[in-house]
């Protein structure tokens, strides 16, 4: 183990009566990362974070976050890890800046500049119940990062928050990457993980099925592309391009399915041809396509593999 | 779409003026705020010892009766409905704030914050003894122009009863705030084990008027200990040790028992 190692865990495996949620999982972090863990819901993620912020004991299996037992070392280890938890709330009455100087351990004006730079300044007076639901994550991000964490761990961050919610919380989430900070985020939100994580670990019934930038996901399991125009002309020839796999039509509409080199070769087809049609469109997968591909291609029991 | 303003990023270290309170002070003061500001969650612990106690010490006159000890009853029943408080407060109040709290996730974001795991619990114990006495206070600011508050015979065992009985029940609170799994199930167990204490050992009927069945029930239910704990040394009644030393007894148990459950 490095000092760049910021999480590290091998063989991990917990069962609830009998029901196994994580089986035998490698996970590794380092130090300035964001690594997204990503599945559907059930398919042991936030049990593995619960194991690393040492709220649950593992059955079997080495959890090491920044070289200590999340269990036996619980109290040297909180206040270096930040976490954000699914499904959590304060006290409604609590006010904002109560909260602050109560999970704050130190004095200091660290709580004030994280309100202002989350964009929380003008609510220090305002009571928990009263916050909406971007604001409630963006407190639980500051209160998260109180004290300068080493590890911050976000659980399922913009659950229930509408579209505009989420762009807030997820801005707040790139200036934690911006500036270096570690950061472990648990989601199912596809697009989520794809905007913020420089590295994902796809998990499902407790396993890893892979792991790889959000690039090299999408490139091993969903590295398709889909071009769509309408056409009265002659199509036969697209069948010949490079990378061409399906050329089908319904009416003037004609699909073509292939390799990622398909946009260029049939762009280059068509600009000959006259003006390029103004329904023009290209559908290229993205992180969703690439783990419903991994899913649907993983059978019932996924291959272990470190992440 | 909502626009936030973000400033830039602070500077990844700032350095610490000194060592805030530990947390477990932090916790319980932030409590003690939360209750003061928010004294409707306290309604119940408030109400209806007061309105019951105006009801039913209202209901046998003001003449000594050998069926209440040859007492006045009207201050027999004041002297006993501190422990209606107690009862209100630790089978009641406070399962149903710990059972909430657990039930939103406010415990597990404590847990992972790194509060030790026993200091909720204290400070949940904190707002239970200052719920007893606030409702206490409120009781006998009552029933005094209306009763009148009957003088402490031996005001140094009611003080030592009292507040072993608020530990017992405050600390039985905790417990049963930590095992009950949601707020709707701490009120319906509270409630169910509140008020047979209540009716049969503390504010209903004379135990003198009770069936042989009831009137031994009485004895052992928890509550009629701490009361007669109380009572007896207010109004100078014969009625031993025995009270005292059980409810000294419930509070060490209680408190043990809440110790060992401290897991958030």
């Amino acid at each position: 183990m490095t000092d760049d190692d910021v999480v590290t865990v091998r063989g991990l495996h917990k069962a609830y009566g009998g029901r196994v949620v994580v089986d035998d999982l490698d996970l590794d972090v380092r130090a300035g990362e964001v690594v997204g863990l990503i599945g559907a819901n059930g398919a042991g993620k936030t049990t593995t974070v619960e194991c690393l912020q040492g709220l649950r004991q593992p059955d079997a299996g080495s959890v090491r976050v920044l070289g200590l037992d999340p269990v036996r070392d619980a109290e040297r280890l909180r206040p270096l890890v930040g976490a954000q938890l699914q499904d959590s709330a304060l006290p409604d009455r609590m006010r904002v800046g109560e909260a602050v100087r109560l999970f704050a351990r130190r004095r200091g004006p660290q709580g004030a500049q994280l309100l202002e730079r989350f964009g929380l300044g003008e609510r220090h007076r305002s009571p928990f119940a009263g916050l909406s639901g971007g604001e409630r994550q963006r407190l639980f991000l500051v209160l998260a990062l109180l004290g300068e964490p080493r590890l911050v761990v976000l659980d399922e961050l913009t659950q229930g928050l509408d579209p505009a919610a989420r762009r807030e919380v997820w801005s707040a989430v790139a200036q934690l990457r911006d500036g270096g900070t570690t950061v472990l985020l648990v989601t199912h939100e596809l697009d989520e993980a794809e905007a913020l994580c420089g590295r994902v670990v796809a998990m499902r019934a407790g396993r890893v099925l892979d792991a790889g930038t959000p690039a090299e996901l999408v490139a091993r399991h969903a590295a398709g592309a889909t071009v769509r125009f309408t056409c009265t002309g002659d199509v036969r020839g697209l069948r010949a391009l490079p990378g061409v796999t399906e050329v089908t039509t319904d009416g003037a509409t004609v699909t073509v399915r292939g390799e990622r080199q398909v946009i260029a070769q049939v762009g280059a087809w068509l600009v000959p041809r006259g003006p390029v049609p103004a329904d023009l469109r290209v559908d290229v997968p993205d992180l969703e396509h690439a783990l419903l591909a991994l899913l649907d291609g993983a059978g019932p029991t996924p291959v272990r593999g470190a992440a | 779409m909502t626009t936030t303003t973000m400033t830039a990023p602070a500077p990844a270290v700032v350095p610490a003026r000194g060592r805030r309170p530990g947390p477990t002070l932090r916790l319980v003061l932030a409590e003690l705020r939360l209750v003061v500001r928010d004294p409707m969650t306290l309604t119940f612990v408030f109400a209806f010892p007061v309105v019951t106690m105006l009801i039913i010490g209202g209901s046998f006159g003001t003449e000594a009766d050998p069926v209440f000890e040859g007492q006045n009853p009207a201050h027999w029943y004041v002297a006993s409905y501190v422990s209606v408080a107690i009862g209100a407060t630790g089978l009641v109040m406070l399962p149903v704030r710990i059972a909430s709290y657990r039930e939103r996730g406010v415990l597990r974001r404590f847990a992972v914050a790194g509060f030790p795991r026993w200091s909720f619990a204290l400070a949940q114990v904190c707002v239970g003894l200052l719920a007893v006495v606030l409702a206490t206070a409120l009781l006998l600011a009552v029933a005094a122009p209306v009763y009148g508050v009957p003088p402490l015979v031996h005001p140094g065992r009611v003080l030592l009863g009292g507040t072993a009985g608020a530990v017992a029940f405050v600390a039985l609170g905790v417990l049963l705030g930590t095992l009950l799994p949601s707020a709707r199930a701490a009120q319906a167990v509270g409630l169910l084990l509140f008020f047979p204490s209540f009716l049969l050992g503390v504010g209903g009927p004379p135990p003198q008027v009770m069936g042989e069945g009831l009137q031994t029930l009485s004895q052992f239910l928890p509550l009629a200990v701490v009361t007669d704990a109380l009572r007896g040394p207010w109004l100078g009644l014969d009625g031993g040790d025995g009270p005292l030393l059980g409810t000294l007894a419930l509070a060490a148990g209680s408190l043990v028992l809440a110790a060992s459950r401290t897991r958030l």
